[in-house]
Protein backbone atom coordinates (compact mmCIF):
# COMPACT_ATOMS: atom_id res chain seq x y z
CA UNK A 1 0.00 0.00 0.00
CA UNK A 2 1.35 3.45 -1.22
CA UNK A 3 1.91 6.23 1.62
CA UNK A 4 -0.97 8.35 -0.08
CA UNK A 5 -3.59 4.94 0.58
CA UNK A 6 -2.05 5.32 3.42
CA UNK A 7 -3.45 8.53 4.44
CA UNK A 8 -6.60 8.04 2.79
CA UNK A 9 -5.94 10.50 -0.31
CA UNK A 10 -4.44 8.39 -2.98
CA UNK A 11 -6.14 6.07 -5.69
CA UNK A 12 -9.71 4.25 -5.05
CA UNK A 13 -10.11 6.42 -1.26
CA UNK A 14 -12.94 8.60 -2.73
CA UNK A 15 -16.23 9.35 -1.74
CA UNK A 16 -17.29 6.52 -3.94
CA UNK A 17 -15.74 3.79 -2.86
CA UNK A 18 -17.39 0.76 -2.16
CA UNK A 19 -18.77 -0.30 -5.59
CA UNK A 20 -17.49 -3.94 -5.97
CA UNK A 21 -16.77 -5.24 -9.30
CA UNK A 22 -16.93 -8.65 -10.10
CA UNK A 23 -13.48 -9.86 -11.05
CA UNK A 24 -9.91 -8.86 -8.84
CA UNK A 25 -7.39 -6.72 -9.61
CA UNK A 26 -3.79 -8.51 -9.45
CA UNK A 27 -1.26 -5.96 -8.21
CA UNK A 28 2.20 -5.77 -9.08
CA UNK A 29 3.34 -5.68 -4.99
CA UNK A 30 1.30 -9.03 -4.17
CA UNK A 31 3.17 -12.16 -4.25
CA UNK A 32 0.41 -13.43 -7.07
CA UNK A 33 2.14 -13.51 -10.16
CA UNK A 34 1.02 -11.31 -13.20
CA UNK A 35 -1.48 -12.64 -15.14
CA UNK A 36 -4.30 -11.99 -18.05
CA UNK A 37 -6.93 -14.08 -16.35
CA UNK A 38 -8.45 -12.85 -13.42
CA UNK A 39 -7.13 -14.89 -9.95
CA UNK A 40 -9.01 -14.86 -6.51
CA UNK A 41 -8.60 -12.60 -4.35
CA UNK A 42 -5.63 -13.47 -1.50
CA UNK A 43 -7.27 -12.40 1.58
CA UNK A 44 -4.18 -13.01 3.95
CA UNK A 45 -1.98 -10.45 6.00
CA UNK A 46 0.01 -8.24 3.75
CA UNK A 47 -0.36 -10.00 0.05
CA UNK A 48 -4.20 -8.89 0.58
CA UNK A 49 -5.50 -7.66 -2.57
CA UNK A 50 -7.10 -4.19 -1.87
CA UNK A 51 -10.65 -3.53 -2.18
CA UNK A 52 -12.02 -3.30 -6.11
CA UNK A 53 -13.78 0.17 -6.47
CA UNK A 54 -14.71 3.23 -7.80
CA UNK A 55 -13.52 7.04 -6.81
CA UNK A 56 -14.57 10.40 -8.38
CA UNK A 57 -11.41 12.24 -8.99
CA UNK A 58 -11.60 16.30 -10.00
CA UNK A 59 -10.32 16.97 -13.25
CA UNK A 60 -9.31 19.82 -14.37
CA UNK A 61 -7.51 18.26 -17.43
CA UNK A 62 -11.39 17.13 -18.79
CA UNK A 63 -12.65 20.94 -17.75
CA UNK A 64 -9.95 21.99 -19.51
CA UNK A 65 -10.54 19.43 -22.99
CA UNK A 66 -14.34 20.74 -22.44
CA UNK A 67 -13.38 24.32 -22.82
CA UNK A 68 -11.41 23.93 -25.85
CA UNK A 69 -14.32 22.09 -27.30
CA UNK A 70 -17.05 24.60 -26.20
CA UNK A 71 -18.79 25.92 -29.19
CA UNK A 72 -17.83 23.14 -31.52
CA UNK A 73 -21.45 22.08 -32.59
CA UNK A 74 -21.58 18.21 -33.97
CA UNK A 75 -17.98 17.39 -33.41
CA UNK A 76 -16.96 13.62 -33.96
CA UNK A 77 -15.29 12.06 -31.01
CA UNK A 78 -12.86 9.25 -30.51
CA UNK A 79 -12.70 7.07 -27.11
CA UNK A 80 -10.23 4.76 -26.88
CA UNK A 81 -11.20 3.70 -23.12
CA UNK A 82 -13.96 1.11 -22.87
CA UNK A 83 -17.38 1.96 -24.22
CA UNK A 84 -18.78 3.40 -21.00
CA UNK A 85 -22.97 4.22 -20.64
CA UNK A 86 -21.72 7.18 -19.07
CA UNK A 87 -19.12 8.40 -20.85
CA UNK A 88 -20.88 8.30 -24.32
CA UNK A 89 -23.81 9.65 -22.93
CA UNK A 90 -22.35 13.13 -21.90
CA UNK A 91 -20.72 13.40 -25.18
CA UNK A 92 -23.81 12.61 -27.04
CA UNK A 93 -25.98 14.99 -25.03
CA UNK A 94 -23.75 17.32 -26.12
CA UNK A 95 -23.68 17.01 -29.87
CA UNK A 96 -21.10 14.57 -30.14
CA UNK A 97 -20.85 11.74 -32.68
CA UNK A 98 -18.39 8.88 -30.56
CA UNK A 99 -16.72 6.31 -32.03
CA UNK A 100 -15.50 4.21 -29.54
CA UNK A 101 -12.55 1.90 -29.35
CA UNK A 102 -11.24 -0.35 -26.74
CA UNK A 103 -7.39 0.34 -27.51
CA UNK A 104 -5.84 -1.43 -24.45
CA UNK A 105 -8.50 -4.17 -25.00
CA UNK A 106 -7.46 -4.70 -28.85
CA UNK A 107 -3.48 -5.09 -27.63
CA UNK A 108 -4.48 -7.71 -25.12
CA UNK A 109 -6.19 -9.80 -28.02
CA UNK A 110 -3.66 -8.50 -31.00
CA UNK A 111 -0.90 -10.31 -28.50
CA UNK A 112 -2.80 -13.08 -27.64
CA UNK A 113 -2.94 -13.64 -31.05
CA UNK A 114 0.37 -13.14 -31.84
CA UNK A 115 1.43 -15.51 -29.61
CA UNK A 116 -0.90 -18.08 -31.34
CA UNK A 117 0.50 -17.37 -34.45
CA UNK A 118 4.05 -17.93 -33.40
CA UNK A 119 3.41 -21.21 -31.45
CA UNK A 120 2.00 -22.08 -34.35
CA UNK A 121 4.91 -20.72 -36.69
CA UNK A 122 7.27 -22.31 -34.22
CA UNK A 123 5.25 -25.80 -34.71
CA UNK A 124 5.85 -25.53 -38.74
CA UNK A 125 9.52 -25.26 -38.08
CA UNK A 126 9.06 -21.89 -39.69
CA UNK A 127 9.74 -18.88 -37.22
CA UNK A 128 11.44 -16.50 -40.02
CA UNK A 129 7.87 -15.91 -41.36
CA UNK A 130 6.91 -13.98 -38.53
CA UNK A 131 8.69 -10.78 -37.80
CA UNK A 132 8.99 -10.42 -33.77
CA UNK A 133 10.55 -7.65 -33.61
CA UNK A 134 8.45 -4.66 -31.72
CA UNK A 135 8.48 -2.18 -34.86
CA UNK A 136 6.80 -4.80 -37.04
CA UNK A 137 4.82 -5.61 -34.35
CA UNK A 138 3.51 -2.53 -33.58
CA UNK A 139 2.99 -2.02 -37.45
CA UNK A 140 1.05 -5.25 -37.47
CA UNK A 141 -1.44 -4.10 -34.44
CA UNK A 142 -1.76 -1.02 -35.81
CA UNK A 143 -2.96 -1.67 -39.49
CA UNK A 144 -5.38 -4.06 -37.59
CA UNK A 145 -6.80 -0.83 -35.39
CA UNK A 146 -7.18 2.97 -35.29
CA UNK A 147 -8.26 2.82 -39.22
CA UNK A 148 -9.86 6.17 -39.83
CA UNK A 149 -10.00 8.55 -41.95
CA UNK A 150 -7.96 11.40 -41.74
CA UNK A 151 -8.91 14.44 -40.09
CA UNK A 152 -11.84 12.71 -38.96
CA UNK A 153 -11.84 13.81 -34.82
CA UNK A 154 -12.57 16.64 -33.38
CA UNK A 155 -11.46 15.38 -29.88
CA UNK A 156 -9.64 12.49 -28.85
CA UNK A 157 -9.73 10.95 -25.66
CA UNK A 158 -6.72 8.50 -25.09
CA UNK A 159 -6.91 7.69 -21.28
CA UNK A 160 -3.70 6.64 -19.76
CA UNK A 161 -3.44 3.66 -23.10
CA UNK A 162 -0.14 5.07 -23.53
CA UNK A 163 1.54 3.81 -20.16
CA UNK A 164 0.54 0.49 -21.26
CA UNK A 165 1.36 -0.01 -24.89
CA UNK A 166 5.09 -0.50 -26.10
CA UNK A 167 6.81 2.66 -26.38
CA UNK A 168 7.51 1.55 -30.05
CA UNK A 169 3.63 1.34 -30.63
CA UNK A 170 3.02 4.49 -28.75
CA UNK A 171 5.56 6.17 -31.04
CA UNK A 172 3.81 4.97 -33.77
CA UNK A 173 -0.15 5.19 -32.92
CA UNK A 174 0.71 9.02 -31.54
CA UNK A 175 1.96 9.53 -35.04
CA UNK A 176 -1.02 8.33 -36.72
CA UNK A 177 -3.64 9.76 -33.64
CA UNK A 178 -2.06 13.51 -34.95
CA UNK A 179 -3.14 12.40 -38.87
CA UNK A 180 -6.88 11.20 -37.67
CA UNK A 181 -7.34 14.90 -35.67
CA UNK A 182 -8.42 17.73 -37.47
CA UNK A 183 -6.41 20.67 -37.22
CA UNK A 184 -7.44 22.15 -33.37
CA UNK A 185 -8.27 18.80 -32.22
CA UNK A 186 -7.45 18.19 -29.12
CA UNK A 187 -6.75 14.98 -27.36
CA UNK A 188 -6.80 14.45 -23.53
CA UNK A 189 -4.39 11.70 -22.32
CA UNK A 190 -3.26 10.42 -18.39
CA UNK A 191 0.36 9.66 -17.77
CA UNK A 192 1.09 7.61 -14.65
CA UNK A 193 3.98 9.77 -12.93
CA UNK A 194 5.04 6.50 -10.69
CA UNK A 195 4.39 2.41 -12.69
CA UNK A 196 0.58 1.97 -11.46
CA UNK A 197 -0.10 -0.57 -8.54
CA UNK A 198 -2.78 -1.68 -10.27
CA UNK A 199 -5.13 -1.34 -13.16
CA UNK A 200 -7.84 1.62 -13.79
CA UNK A 201 -10.61 2.50 -15.94
CA UNK A 202 -11.78 5.66 -16.19
CA UNK A 203 -15.46 7.10 -17.03
CA UNK A 204 -16.77 10.41 -17.19
CA UNK A 205 -19.33 11.59 -14.33
CA UNK A 206 -19.54 15.23 -15.05
CA UNK A 207 -17.87 18.13 -16.44
CA UNK A 208 -15.11 18.00 -13.87
CA UNK A 209 -15.52 14.28 -12.56
CA UNK A 210 -14.16 11.76 -13.67
CA UNK A 211 -14.63 7.95 -11.77
CA UNK A 212 -11.72 5.79 -11.35
CA UNK A 213 -12.76 2.34 -11.63
CA UNK A 214 -10.02 -0.60 -10.37
CA UNK A 215 -10.65 -3.48 -12.72
CA UNK A 216 -8.74 -6.68 -13.90
CA UNK A 217 -5.07 -6.07 -15.20
CA UNK A 218 -5.64 -6.27 -18.78
CA UNK A 219 -1.88 -5.87 -19.87
CA UNK A 220 1.06 -4.33 -17.73
CA UNK A 221 2.35 -0.87 -17.34
CA UNK A 222 5.40 -0.67 -19.88
CA UNK A 223 6.88 2.54 -18.47
CA UNK A 224 6.71 5.47 -17.17
CA UNK A 225 7.35 8.94 -19.66
CA UNK A 226 8.94 11.89 -18.41
CA UNK A 227 7.97 15.23 -19.46
CA UNK A 228 9.88 15.21 -21.90
CA UNK A 229 9.44 12.00 -23.57
CA UNK A 230 5.63 13.07 -23.55
CA UNK A 231 6.87 16.20 -25.21
CA UNK A 232 8.75 14.87 -28.07
CA UNK A 233 5.89 12.27 -28.27
CA UNK A 234 3.37 14.77 -29.07
CA UNK A 235 5.92 16.96 -30.66
CA UNK A 236 3.51 17.64 -33.74
CA UNK A 237 1.38 19.14 -31.47
CA UNK A 238 1.17 23.30 -30.70
CA UNK A 239 -0.27 23.14 -27.58
CA UNK A 240 0.82 21.36 -24.72
CA UNK A 241 -0.95 21.54 -20.75
CA UNK A 242 -0.77 19.34 -17.96
CA UNK A 243 -2.27 19.22 -14.49
CA UNK A 244 -0.59 17.29 -11.77
CA UNK A 245 -2.78 15.52 -9.64
CA UNK A 246 -1.93 14.03 -6.04
CA UNK A 247 -2.84 10.33 -7.27
CA UNK A 248 0.33 10.24 -9.20
CA UNK A 249 -1.53 11.27 -12.56
CA UNK A 250 -0.75 13.93 -14.75
CA UNK A 251 -3.48 15.09 -17.14
CA UNK A 252 -2.31 16.54 -20.46
CA UNK A 253 -4.25 18.27 -23.42
CA UNK A 254 -2.11 18.52 -26.33
CA UNK A 255 -3.78 20.58 -29.15
CA UNK A 256 -2.91 20.40 -33.04
CA UNK B 1 -43.72 -39.33 -21.12
CA UNK B 2 -39.92 -39.71 -21.59
CA UNK B 3 -39.46 -37.36 -24.54
CA UNK B 4 -41.01 -34.69 -23.11
CA UNK B 5 -38.38 -34.82 -20.19
CA UNK B 6 -35.61 -35.29 -23.29
CA UNK B 7 -36.80 -31.68 -24.82
CA UNK B 8 -36.98 -29.94 -21.43
CA UNK B 9 -33.61 -31.42 -20.39
CA UNK B 10 -32.40 -29.90 -23.35
CA UNK B 11 -33.08 -26.37 -22.48
CA UNK B 12 -34.63 -25.50 -26.22
CA UNK B 13 -37.28 -22.98 -26.81
CA UNK B 14 -40.77 -24.27 -26.77
CA UNK B 15 -41.50 -23.60 -29.97
CA UNK B 16 -39.00 -26.40 -30.95
CA UNK B 17 -35.16 -26.57 -31.39
CA UNK B 18 -33.29 -24.61 -34.56
CA UNK B 19 -35.59 -22.18 -36.78
CA UNK B 20 -38.79 -21.99 -35.86
CA UNK B 21 -41.66 -19.37 -36.84
CA UNK B 22 -44.64 -18.57 -35.21
CA UNK B 23 -46.90 -16.54 -32.94
CA UNK B 24 -45.50 -16.06 -29.26
CA UNK B 25 -47.36 -18.10 -27.00
CA UNK B 26 -49.90 -15.53 -25.25
CA UNK B 27 -50.35 -16.24 -21.72
CA UNK B 28 -47.51 -18.33 -21.30
CA UNK B 29 -45.54 -17.90 -17.80
CA UNK B 30 -41.80 -16.91 -19.07
CA UNK B 31 -39.49 -19.55 -18.93
CA UNK B 32 -36.55 -19.73 -16.37
CA UNK B 33 -32.90 -18.69 -17.70
CA UNK B 34 -31.63 -21.95 -18.68
CA UNK B 35 -27.65 -21.87 -18.05
CA UNK B 36 -27.23 -24.00 -21.20
CA UNK B 37 -29.35 -22.22 -23.49
CA UNK B 38 -30.63 -18.98 -22.56
CA UNK B 39 -33.89 -18.08 -24.32
CA UNK B 40 -35.58 -15.00 -24.99
CA UNK B 41 -39.12 -15.55 -23.56
CA UNK B 42 -40.33 -12.64 -25.87
CA UNK B 43 -38.75 -13.90 -29.50
CA UNK B 44 -40.72 -16.12 -31.30
CA UNK B 45 -38.16 -17.37 -33.94
CA UNK B 46 -35.40 -18.75 -33.04
CA UNK B 47 -31.83 -19.82 -34.26
CA UNK B 48 -30.76 -22.15 -31.57
CA UNK B 49 -26.98 -22.69 -31.05
CA UNK B 50 -25.18 -24.97 -33.08
CA UNK B 51 -27.40 -23.95 -36.06
CA UNK B 52 -25.40 -22.03 -38.47
CA UNK B 53 -26.68 -19.60 -40.90
CA UNK B 54 -25.49 -18.12 -44.30
CA UNK B 55 -27.50 -15.65 -46.18
CA UNK B 56 -30.39 -12.78 -45.92
CA UNK B 57 -32.66 -13.25 -42.72
CA UNK B 58 -36.16 -11.05 -43.45
CA UNK B 59 -39.12 -10.84 -41.18
CA UNK B 60 -41.07 -8.83 -39.06
CA UNK B 61 -40.93 -11.19 -36.12
CA UNK B 62 -38.97 -10.85 -33.35
CA UNK B 63 -36.18 -13.19 -33.33
CA UNK B 64 -33.17 -15.12 -31.03
CA UNK B 65 -29.91 -15.97 -32.48
CA UNK B 66 -27.49 -17.90 -30.09
CA UNK B 67 -25.97 -19.77 -33.35
CA UNK B 68 -23.60 -18.11 -35.93
CA UNK B 69 -25.51 -16.01 -38.45
CA UNK B 70 -23.44 -14.93 -41.76
CA UNK B 71 -24.87 -12.33 -44.34
CA UNK B 72 -27.54 -9.71 -43.21
CA UNK B 73 -30.73 -9.73 -41.17
CA UNK B 74 -33.70 -7.56 -41.83
CA UNK B 75 -35.96 -7.26 -38.96
CA UNK B 76 -38.49 -4.16 -39.88
CA UNK B 77 -40.49 -4.18 -37.35
CA UNK B 78 -39.33 -7.34 -35.16
CA UNK B 79 -36.69 -7.14 -32.53
CA UNK B 80 -33.58 -9.14 -32.40
CA UNK B 81 -32.02 -10.51 -29.74
CA UNK B 82 -28.51 -12.15 -29.82
CA UNK B 83 -28.13 -14.90 -27.29
CA UNK B 84 -24.36 -15.03 -25.51
CA UNK B 85 -23.54 -17.91 -27.61
CA UNK B 86 -24.73 -16.13 -30.73
CA UNK B 87 -22.20 -15.12 -33.10
CA UNK B 88 -23.38 -12.73 -36.16
CA UNK B 89 -21.54 -11.75 -39.07
CA UNK B 90 -23.75 -8.91 -40.67
CA UNK B 91 -25.40 -6.15 -40.84
CA UNK B 92 -28.51 -5.73 -39.03
CA UNK B 93 -31.70 -3.98 -39.23
CA UNK B 94 -35.03 -4.09 -36.58
CA UNK B 95 -36.95 -2.22 -34.36
CA UNK B 96 -34.54 -3.29 -31.68
CA UNK B 97 -31.60 -4.90 -31.19
CA UNK B 98 -30.03 -6.66 -27.93
CA UNK B 99 -26.80 -8.24 -28.01
CA UNK B 100 -25.26 -10.53 -25.38
CA UNK B 101 -23.13 -12.35 -27.95
CA UNK B 102 -20.75 -11.27 -30.59
CA UNK B 103 -21.92 -8.78 -33.61
CA UNK B 104 -19.57 -8.09 -36.35
CA UNK B 105 -21.20 -5.77 -38.37
CA UNK B 106 -23.34 -2.78 -38.52
CA UNK B 107 -26.69 -2.15 -36.16
CA UNK B 108 -29.45 -0.32 -36.83
CA UNK B 109 -32.26 -0.83 -34.41
CA UNK B 110 -34.03 1.96 -34.84
CA UNK B 111 -35.83 2.72 -32.01
CA UNK B 112 -33.68 0.90 -29.38
CA UNK B 113 -29.74 -1.22 -29.05
CA UNK B 114 -28.79 -2.89 -25.83
CA UNK B 115 -25.23 -3.63 -25.13
CA UNK B 116 -25.32 -6.45 -22.16
CA UNK B 117 -21.57 -7.19 -20.17
CA UNK B 118 -21.43 -10.26 -22.43
CA UNK B 119 -22.38 -8.43 -25.64
CA UNK B 120 -19.18 -7.64 -28.03
CA UNK B 121 -19.64 -5.16 -30.94
CA UNK B 122 -17.50 -4.59 -33.74
CA UNK B 123 -19.68 -2.32 -36.15
CA UNK B 124 -21.41 0.80 -36.18
CA UNK B 125 -24.34 1.40 -34.04
CA UNK B 126 -27.34 3.81 -34.92
CA UNK B 127 -30.72 4.47 -32.79
CA UNK B 128 -32.50 6.47 -31.38
CA UNK B 129 -31.97 5.48 -27.78
CA UNK B 130 -28.37 3.31 -26.75
CA UNK B 131 -27.96 1.14 -23.27
CA UNK B 132 -24.71 0.26 -22.76
CA UNK B 133 -24.28 -2.46 -19.70
CA UNK B 134 -20.53 -2.18 -18.13
CA UNK B 135 -18.46 -4.96 -19.46
CA UNK B 136 -19.64 -4.67 -23.26
CA UNK B 137 -17.47 -4.08 -25.45
CA UNK B 138 -18.03 -1.35 -28.47
CA UNK B 139 -15.45 -0.93 -31.48
CA UNK B 140 -17.15 1.76 -33.52
CA UNK B 141 -19.35 4.57 -34.31
CA UNK B 142 -22.48 5.64 -32.32
CA UNK B 143 -25.00 7.42 -34.02
CA UNK B 144 -27.82 8.72 -32.00
CA UNK B 145 -30.50 10.02 -34.50
CA UNK B 146 -31.88 13.37 -32.83
CA UNK B 147 -33.15 14.87 -36.05
CA UNK B 148 -33.96 12.79 -38.57
CA UNK B 149 -36.41 13.80 -41.27
CA UNK B 150 -40.07 12.47 -39.84
CA UNK B 151 -42.17 10.85 -41.83
CA UNK B 152 -46.34 10.72 -41.73
CA UNK B 153 -46.25 7.88 -38.76
CA UNK B 154 -43.99 9.65 -36.55
CA UNK B 155 -45.66 13.30 -37.62
CA UNK B 156 -49.03 11.61 -36.54
CA UNK B 157 -47.91 10.43 -33.17
CA UNK B 158 -45.68 13.36 -32.19
CA UNK B 159 -49.27 15.27 -32.98
CA UNK B 160 -50.95 13.01 -30.46
CA UNK B 161 -48.28 12.81 -28.03
CA UNK B 162 -47.88 17.03 -28.13
CA UNK B 163 -43.80 16.39 -28.67
CA UNK B 164 -42.25 18.18 -31.47
CA UNK B 165 -39.94 16.05 -33.75
CA UNK B 166 -36.99 14.12 -33.14
CA UNK B 167 -36.00 10.94 -31.23
CA UNK B 168 -35.02 10.79 -27.24
CA UNK B 169 -30.88 10.80 -26.46
CA UNK B 170 -31.60 8.35 -24.14
CA UNK B 171 -28.58 7.27 -22.84
CA UNK B 172 -29.75 6.27 -19.48
CA UNK B 173 -27.23 4.89 -16.72
CA UNK B 174 -27.04 2.25 -15.23
CA UNK B 175 -27.52 -1.43 -16.50
CA UNK B 176 -29.32 -2.65 -19.38
CA UNK B 177 -31.43 -5.14 -17.62
CA UNK B 178 -34.70 -5.89 -19.34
Amino acid sequence: MSFLNKLGIGVGAGAGAGARRDAPITMGGSARPRSNTPAPVAAVGAARAPELRESNRVSNGLKEFLWNLDGLGRGTLLDLGPAWQTTLSFFIERGFRVSSEDLLRAWKDFLVEEEGKLREATGRAAQHTLDVTPAARAARFLEANLQYPNSSFDAVLLWDVLDYLEPVVCKQMVANLTELLRPGGVVFAMFHSKKPAGFQRYRVVDSTTLQVISSPVLCPAQRVYQNREIQDLFGRYRTMKSFVGRDQLRESLFIK
Amino acid sequence: MWKKEDVKSQGLPENGPGISTGSPAIGSVPRPPSTSVPVSAGASACISQGIRIKGEVTGTEDLFIDGHLEGKVNLSSGSLTVGPNGEVKADIFAREVIVRGRVDGRIVGREMIQLWSTGNVAGDLQTERLTIEDGAVLRGRVEIETGKPIDKHTEARAAVAGTGKGGVVSVSSGSAAV
